[in-house]
């Protein structure tokens, strides 16, 4: 359904994604991991076609939807995709909606504009989907404002708002980072449901690999503007080929692990502004060799539809060195 | 909303009794009072007590200011000392002309300047932008007595569009209300322009965005909206400076009006008129400020909800 080939964007010289090649099909769920930098949120402004928003650009590659491309796209018919086929979820519910608005006429907007009903029709069908989010009263909470609710019901808000046009597409960028423990494990389990009864796609902007394991089909780990692994989200969890995705695997605390033994990965994400030179983790990796800081790794396949883009991929499984 | 709306103008009141004293004992304290403009310096001394006894200007300033408020909550603003008629009458007279002036000098300084602050913000760092604001800034720091002066000079003088002075046509209070209105104006290009920009930047925009809402449709229905709170601030801050400003104005353009009765009583130490027109200025100004916290309170939510709690 989305196909994401060669992906680079720039804001004036600095270039926060180079090559980015992702695919998402319908009834899917990909994560897209990586840590805070690493230019997860970028991809998501690139597939909506907001970067000009922020001062970006697409400078090469192509992002196609159902076979249209989007990097040349006109404004006008962008409109139309944006949120009539292509949803966008944002992290911050409490600064997601606005303020001014009662909550239930911000989720009409998108049926008015891309569904043509009128605010009849799209108060009911509002009221419905609320109610389908499982907010409960959903005639009455229509009409509070979002500071009269809590987080939990204000991102059900948020997912309803990009629900209402009747999308093919979700993006959720850290739909759940916001939310206490119980909260984020409600919402998780709504969206899969929705993409299960309603067959969509759903591509999952996560830190977390916890929730990946939880939910998504396959994952496209992200580091520093790169695809460095992707996936099944069996095979990368049972034969992480990348010691990025080892390391993130390795983040993920279980019950029952001793104390002092769940491991960080040292060091930060480069800055766009100062990369380091052949693969971007060399800095950071424990395994890295000479060669890591020449030669920029490309994507190899490991397995069927299983990727890896560093030098060591075919030495570096479970039991290398 | 409407127990709120009462709840504030019950919280005039206090301030209303304030004001009474501070424009009371302003022109007391100040050295002269009115007999001196009614006799030749050197008449009778007799006479003038006589005279200062029947004004009731012998008494203490405590009982003074008794008899004053005594009249003045039955609604009697008392009788002026040097025209010998009911300040009422003198304030009705004139108020309208004020209002006029005032009420076209807050509307100019909205429209106008939300107008240019929208545009400056939707071409935001471009010539456009830059333009307006430049404006914004002469606007906002020439005098108005000086720029009333120059305005004068050009439209009325040289070009001959509108009355140099007084209030016998309409459009002699054009020049006039620009005058007084546009420091006002240039603030509020300013502040809307950075409440939208400000506003631009936070995350329901880009959601807004997201759902396929257009760049005009944003700008109009939800930026503006966000934008419009703090210049309903600032409007209802520049009502004091509007009121004040129409009073130099008025004299600078020799226009009848509550500014012109005043400035004309306080040379002539007629204290009913001094103490009845500043009371009006220092009501409009409350009114006014009012008024710019309910319409606020109307358009968000959420300080609604703050002021009940």
């Amino acid at each position: 359904m989305l196909t994401v080939d060669d992906l680079e964007i720039g804001f004036s010289t600095l270039h926060p994604l180079a090559g980015v090649d992702f695919s998402v099909a319908r009834g899917e769920i990909l994560g897209l991991v990586g840590e805070s930098g690493s230019g997860k949120s970028m991809t998501a402004m690139s597939v909506m076609g907001l970067l000009p928003l922020i001062g970006g650009r697409v400078t090469r590659g192509s992002i196609r939807f159902e076979g249209e491309e989007l990097t040349t796209l006109d404004e006008a018919r962008y409109r139309r995709l944006r949120g009539g086929r292509i949803a966008l979820i944002t992290q911050n519910p409490m600064t997601s909606l606005d303020p001014m608005v009662r909550v239930g006429p911000q989720i009409d907007q998108g049926a008015r504009l891309h569904l043509g009903l009128d605010a009849r029709a799209a108060r009911i069908r509002t009221v419905e989907l609320m109610a389908r989010m499982r907010i409960p009263d959903a005639a009455r909470v229509y009409d509070l404002h979002p500071h009269q609710l809590s987080g939990g019901l204000r991102q059900r808000i948020v997912i309803a708002m990009a629900l209402a046009g009747d999308p093919e597409l979700l993006i959720a960028d850290e739909p759940t980072t916001a939310l206490d423990v119980i909260v984020q494990a409600q919402i998780v389990q709504l969206l899969v449901e929705l993409v299960r009864e309603r067959d969509l796609a759903l591509m999952l902007i996560t830190h977390d690999m916890g929730l990946v394991a939880q939910a998504c089909d396959r994952v496209a780990v992200m580091y520093s503007g790169r695809i460095v692994e992707s996936g099944p989200v069996a095979a990368i969890f049972e034969d992480p080929r990348h010691p990025y995705t080892r390391a993130l695997i390795g983040c993920i605390p279980r019950p029952g692990m001793a104390e002092g033994t769940l491991a960080g990965i040292p060091g930060t994400v480069p800055s766009i502004a100062d990369l380091p030179s052949g693969c971007r983790f060399h800095p950071r990796c424990p395994m890295a060799v000479a060669a890591c800081r020449d030669r920029v790794p490309q994507t190899v396949a490991v397995a069927a539809d299983h990727g890896v883009a560093c030098l060591l991929a075919g030495a570096a499984s479970g039991d290398a060195p | 909303m409407a127990k709120y709306a009462i709840r504030r103008l019950l919280a005039l009141l206090p301030v209303f009794l304030v004001v009474t004293v501070i424009v009371f004992l302003l022109i007391h304290l100040v050295p002269g009072d009115p007999i001196d403009n009614l006799m030749r310096s050197g008449s009778d001394p007799a006479q003038r007590d006589a005279l200062s006894r029947a004004y009731g200007l012998d008494r203490s300033l405590v009982e003074q200011y008794l008899a004053w408020m005594g009249h003045l909550v039955r609604g009697d603003l008392g009788t002026a000392i040097v025209q010998r008629r009911p300040v009422a009458e003198l304030i009705g007279e004139n108020i309208g002309y004020s209002l006029a002036l005032g009420g076209l000098a807050l509307a100019f300084s909205a429209i106008v300047g939300i107008v240019a602050g929208v545009t400056a913000a939707s071409f935001q760092d471009r010539v456009a932008d830059r333009a307006l604001m430049s404006l914004a800034l002469v606007g906002s720091t020439v005098p108005s007595f000086w720029l009333g002066l120059l305005m004068i000079l050009f439209f009325a003088v040289q070009l001959g569009w509108v009355p140099v002075s007084g209030a016998r046509h309409w459009t002699s209070v054009i020049l006039p209300a620009t005058t007084v209105g546009l420091a006002g104006m240039a603030l509020v290009a300013r502040v809307t322009r950075i409440a939208m920009i400000e506003t631009a930047r936070q995350d329901f925009v880009t959601l807004l965005h997201a759902k396929g809402v257009s760049r005009f449709t944003i700008q109009t229905r939800h930026l503006l909206r966000h934008a419009l709170v703090p210049v309903l601030t600032l409007l209802s801050l520049r009502i004091g400076l509007i009121v004040g400003g129409s009073v130099t104005v008025e004299y600078v353009f020799a226009r009848p009006g509550l500014g012109s009765l005043l400035i004309r009583a306080i040379g002539q130490r007629d204290y009913p008129v001094i103490q009845g027109s500043l009371l009006m200025l220092a009501i409009a100004v409350m009114l006014g400020t009012l008024v710019g916290d309910l319409l606020q309170a109307a358009m968000d939510p959420r300080q609604r909800e703050d002021d009940r709690s």
